[in-house]
């Protein structure tokens, strides 16, 4: 029995292509995964491979020729003389005699949580227009998302250009934005803060220790890592209706290693004294420079702590990452003044449990 | 890259150089026995970049235990633990 190849969907907004080119003709034998044709849209190209080995029967189009994703394109026989389907003799099938949804439709089906056999339908194929008539009529909502899977369907824009792969940093960066904008609730706050008790104590460790990089920054984030301890519900996050109280402080820590920014994670931080957590610190940021940081070392952060201070920004409001309550942003100004701001979940924590926080992070802890 | 100190100490500071005007700061005058950290021209991460390129460049990796002023403070410092490092000292 002949078989059918048909035109490839090379994206998700084009339901039509352009046949570019022909590099096979009728009669010619051709074997499985061959390129037998390619196909144009105005976002990309992409090549047809032959799914079986065997003859060409029909080619239902020529170069230049616009036709419809899914349609048949060739048919194949294992000999010469093999028939093709009587209905697909000659032009290719009519796919208008069926009513699968059009691409848009389909994901707008998928938004609203609908049977395509549902929803009337007004031409040959159920539209997007058919849809948004029957969400009209019936007052239907789009389903909540309750997924951090990363599943970004935006609308290619109109101007070309080309996709590209998102490196792995990318797509958790990508992760980490739509969980921040989808799951959790955002807030924001901020204080100034004297930065003299800080850098002296810094200063001062720094020396005990004879270290080679300021041991500031480490020591902050590890003043957070002792406010998990003393107040487990900031190192936290919601699962259904409940606080998730994690039993141990994963400290995430931003470094951006030229031009890419990790989060590096110092796990189980609250088993570590706070010279072993700046060494940690260290060693984690000389894995972001040299990029060879594993994936244990990047994943689980249950807290944060991030800094601009490098930049001399006067406020940076960071996103935060995939089930964290709060991630503190430190920066130091030009003018020479701290700021300690914070991006928290409002599902988890209130302004006050976070301006607390702030407050006890803007000095050493006495009692070292 | 020459094993000598003096072109080590040539090459360290050019690469200070390179870091610091990244960060918007002059280390042209940087003396060879001057602490850098002290001067103020790079920070802790322009620090990190130098250690990552100082390891890169003469292939060798320095342990978090000697990862200390004393060892890697000044350029002479650093052009000293280099060699070392290397038994070339």
């Amino acid at each position: 029995m002949a078989l059918s190849i048909h035109v490839p969907r090379i994206n998700n907004n084009d339901d039509e292509v352009k046949v570019v080119g022909i590099d096979v003709k009728i009669g010619a034998h051709v074997k499985a995964g061959q390129i037998i044709a390619q196909f144009e849209t105005d976002k990309a190209v992409m090549d047809l491979e032959s799914s079986n080995e065997g003859y060409v029967l029909a080619i239902n189009g020529e170069i230049d020729d616009i036709v419809k994703v899914g349609d048949i394109f060739i048919w194949l026989g294992a000999s010469l003389d093999e028939a093709i389907p009587q209905q697909a003799s000659g032009d290719a099938v009519d796919s208008t005699q069926t009513n699968a949804p059009t691409a848009k439709a389909r994901l707008l089906l998928k938004e609203y949580n609908l049977n395509a056999h549902e929803i009337p339908q007004t031409g040959t194929r159920l539209s997007v227009a058919d849809i948004q008539n029957y969400i009209t009529a019936t007052g239907r909502k789009p389903i909540a998302v309750n997924s951090t899977t990363v599943n970004y369907q935006e609308p290619l824009p109109t101007v070309t250009g080309e996709l590209k792969t998102l490196k792995s940093e990318e797509r958790g960066m990508l992760s980490t934005v739509l969980w921040h904008r989808d799951v959790a609730v955002p807030g924001y706050i901020e204080i100034s803060y004297d930065v003299s008790p800080w850098e002296d104590y810094a200063k001062t460790f720094g020396e005990k220790h004879n270290l080679l990089l300021s041991p500031l920054l480490p020591l902050m984030a590890w003043r957070l890592v002792e406010l998990s301890i003393e107040m487990p519900h900031i190192n936290a996050t919601i699962s259904g209706s409940q606080r998730y109280e994690y039993q141990q402080t994963n400290l995430g820590f931003t470094v951006q290693a030229g031009q890419t920014l990790y989060l590096t994670v110092v796990q189980q931080a609250n088993s570590l004294d706070p010279l072993q957590f700046v060494n940690r610190m260290v060693e984690l940021q000389r894995g972001a420079a040299a990029h060879t940081l594993g994936a244990q070392e990047l994943q689980d952060a249950t807290i944060c702590f991030s800094s601009m201070s490098r930049w001399k920004v006067s406020r940076h409001i960071p996103i935060l990452p995939p089930h964290t309550s709060i991630m503190i942003a430190h920066t130091v100004g030009p003018d020479g003044l701290g700021v300690l701001g914070a991006t928290y979940d409002h599902r988890v924590l209130n302004g006050g449990d976070v301006v607390t926080v702030l407050r006890k992070l803007s000095k050493p802890n006495p009692s070292n | 890259m020459k094993l000598e100190k003096s072109a080590i100490e040539v090459a360290i500071k050019n690469k200070i150089i390179e870091i610091s005007e990244s960060l918007g700061s002059d280390a042209s005058d940087l003396q060879t026995d001057d602490i850098i950290p002290a001067t103020g021209l790079i920070d802790s991460a322009g620090l990190l970049d130098l250690i990552a390129w100082f390891e890169a460049s003469y292939d060798f990796k320095i342990p978090m235990s000697e990862l200390t002023i004393d060892n890697l403070g000044t350029i002479s410092a650093m052009a000293e633990y280099l060699l070392r490092s290397k038994n070339l000292m």
